[in-house]
């Protein structure tokens, strides 16, 4: 009997552990080890954080799953993997630490066969003064969408800006990116324009003021670079269409910034071109940059290994092009296939735990020397794809240790992504876009990087449909119902 | 000429484009959407079947 254990169940994480243990069925072992005891449906939480879903709406128990699942479920922190064991044995194991109300703090060591590193991203506040908390938590100053308690949080003092601007006195709202190196720009963008239509429909917009702030060159970059797509005979940049979302709603951008500090109503930023700023604000919402999570590697010699095992940002090595040098000499083929750690054939990474080789977007440094850059985005359909072709890779190779590994590179796969900008079912709207490939393969589709006959994008009520349509898909994949696996990832 | 009023609005609005009167209402047109959200699905599963 093998064993796999998968650090980690979010989307990534929760995919490969729940095709793992179907593939391989009782004769084998999948534990999944995460510090949390609820599934976050984290595309939706941007309506938990206007008041329009409830907590309840996009998170559920995993532990019911997993019992129903035959998984062995542990809820608790991954702390350090061992790869060669210890002094008086080979076998490799992580340790965890339990996050369960009775037994909290309590370490215990994890053995493996195989292992999945699905850890997704710690959220690095503490990246931007100001903007954590100096304990690794956020701070006071700004609110964030990142997990449903935060959306939770969020959406109150959202509601005490829209009283205010109810009682006559004109509120500041902020959204964007907390840091130079932040990624996830499209949570950002369906939030703003979220508030956008809120304050709208509680009548309050001529009240507020409403701002966008990231460290995207452009905007429409979303951390791959921008994309273009087919429309009306031309073939146009996605800037376009971005610039024109905010014109549209009246909300101004401030572009290739760097948030540095962040103080009680006060964002201090740095702008690619090394000038100064700071930005006054009743209400932020900015994204924090993200790490790994901060695991450690440890030798059979009980010599830290970490450097070896993960890059000094926290996410581990896989079989990607690590030394690909300049923004001229990247490639498509520097992206990733199988996710093996390349020291050790049994650990793999997926999702947003792996290392990428490289940004999407174009490098940029202001000329103070501040990196400004979108880091690359890794959404729920890549994620869920990576995850699922590791999974493949596990199982294979538990029946042969010679199979080939299943392949799942970013710049071979495409991403739907639904961006939205207003809930309500005859008033709602979306931008529904599809990219192919996430990575642009400039070699494969000269000009633009990336096949336009399946590039596109479009804004209207259809796209909100579909966005609701994918929260409920999702999460009944994720509780295993009936007929789960015929979702798509 | 409701909508070209945000060219106005911020130096940032004068080179972009907002949509006009026509294309707002398509937006939410129940029986156009309705007709997109078809169009829309089969080009995402189009590209879900590629990626897999």
């Amino acid at each position: 009997m093998a064993k796999i254990v998968i650090m980690g169940g979010g989307v990534s994480g929760h995919t490969a552990a729940t095709f793992a243990k179907k593939w391989l069925g009782k004769d084998h072992e999948v534990i999944v080890v995460t510090p949390n005891s609820q599934w976050n449906w984290i595309p939706s939480n941007i309506w938990v954080g206007v008041g329009q879903m409830q907590k309840s709406d996009v998170v559920f128990p995993l532990a019911p799953v997993y019992k129903k699942a035959g998984i062995d479920y542990k809820q608790a922190l991954a702390v350090s993997i061992h790869p060669e064991g210890k002094a008086d044995s080979d076998t490799p194991y992580i340790t965890i630490e339990s996050t369960e109300k009775d037994t909290a703090g309590q370490t215990e060591e994890v053995t493996y066969d195989y292992l999945i590193n699905a850890t997704g991203p710690k959220l690095n506040f503490d990246a931007t003064p100001g903007l954590g908390n100096g304990e690794g938590q956020m701070g006071s100053h700004t609110v964030s969408v990142c997990t449903a308690d935060h959306a939770v949080h969020a959406n109150e003092e959202l509601q005490k800006i829209f009283d205010k601007a109810k009682a006559g006195k004109k509120q500041k709202i902020l959204v964007g990116t907390g840091h130079g190196m932040c990624t996830c720009q499209g949570a950002a963008f369906e939030y703003i324009f979220n508030i956008e239509h809120e304050a709208k429909k509680a009548g309050v917009r001529d009240m507020i003021d409403i701002k966008w702030i990231s460290n995207e060159s452009f905007l429409g970059d979303f951390g791959m670079g921008g994309l273009h797509m087919k429309v009306g005979g031309y073939v146009v940049s996605s800037k376009l269409f971005a610039e024109s979302l905010f014109s549209e709603r009246d909300v101004p951008w401030l572009i290739g910034a760097h948030v540095s500090k962040v103080e009680e109503g006060k964002a201090h930023y740095e702008l690619l071109d090394g000038t100064t700023g700071v930005e006054e604000f009743d209400f932020a919402m900015l994204i924090p940059p993200f790490s790994g999570v901060g695991l450690k590697a440890i030798a059979k010699d009980g010599s830290d290994v970490t450097s070896d095992m993960f890059l000094p940002n926290g996410f581990m090595k896989v079989d990607a092009k690590y030394d690909a040098g300049a923004y001229e000499n990247w490639k498509a083929s520097d992206w990733p296939r199988t996710y093996q750690n390349p020291d050790y054939a049994n650990i793999f990474a997926c999702g947003i735990a792996f290392a990428p080789p490289h940004l999407i977007s174009k490098p940029a440094t202001s000329v103070n020397g501040t990196p400004i850059n979108p880091t690359p985005p890794r959404t729920g359909m890549p994620a869920g794809i990576i995850g699922k072709a590791v999974a493949h890779s596990v199982c294979d190779l538990i029946k042969d240790p010679n199979a080939k590994l299943h392949e799942a590179s970013m710049a071979e796969m495409g991403a739907a992504c639904v961006a939205s900008a207003g809930k309500g079912l005859t008033t709602g709207s979306a931008a529904a876009m599809t990219v192919y490939p996430v990575v642009p393969d400039y070699e494969t589709y000269p000009g633009t990087g990336r096949d336009t006959k399946y590039t596109f994008g479009e804004i209207g009520l259809a796209g909100h449909w579909i966005k609701h349509v994918l929260h409920h898909m999702f999460i009944y994949k994720a509780k295993l119902h009936p007929g789960w696996t015929l979702i798509p990832e | 000429m409701e909508h070209e009023k945000n060219f106005q609005k911020h130096d940032q609005f004068t080179l972009t484009m907002i949509p006009g009167g026509f294309a707002k209402k398509m937006r939410t047109c129940l029986i156009f959407q309705a007709f997109r959200f078809a169009v829309l699905n089969v080009k995402m599963l189009v590209v879900v079947s590629k990626s897999h």
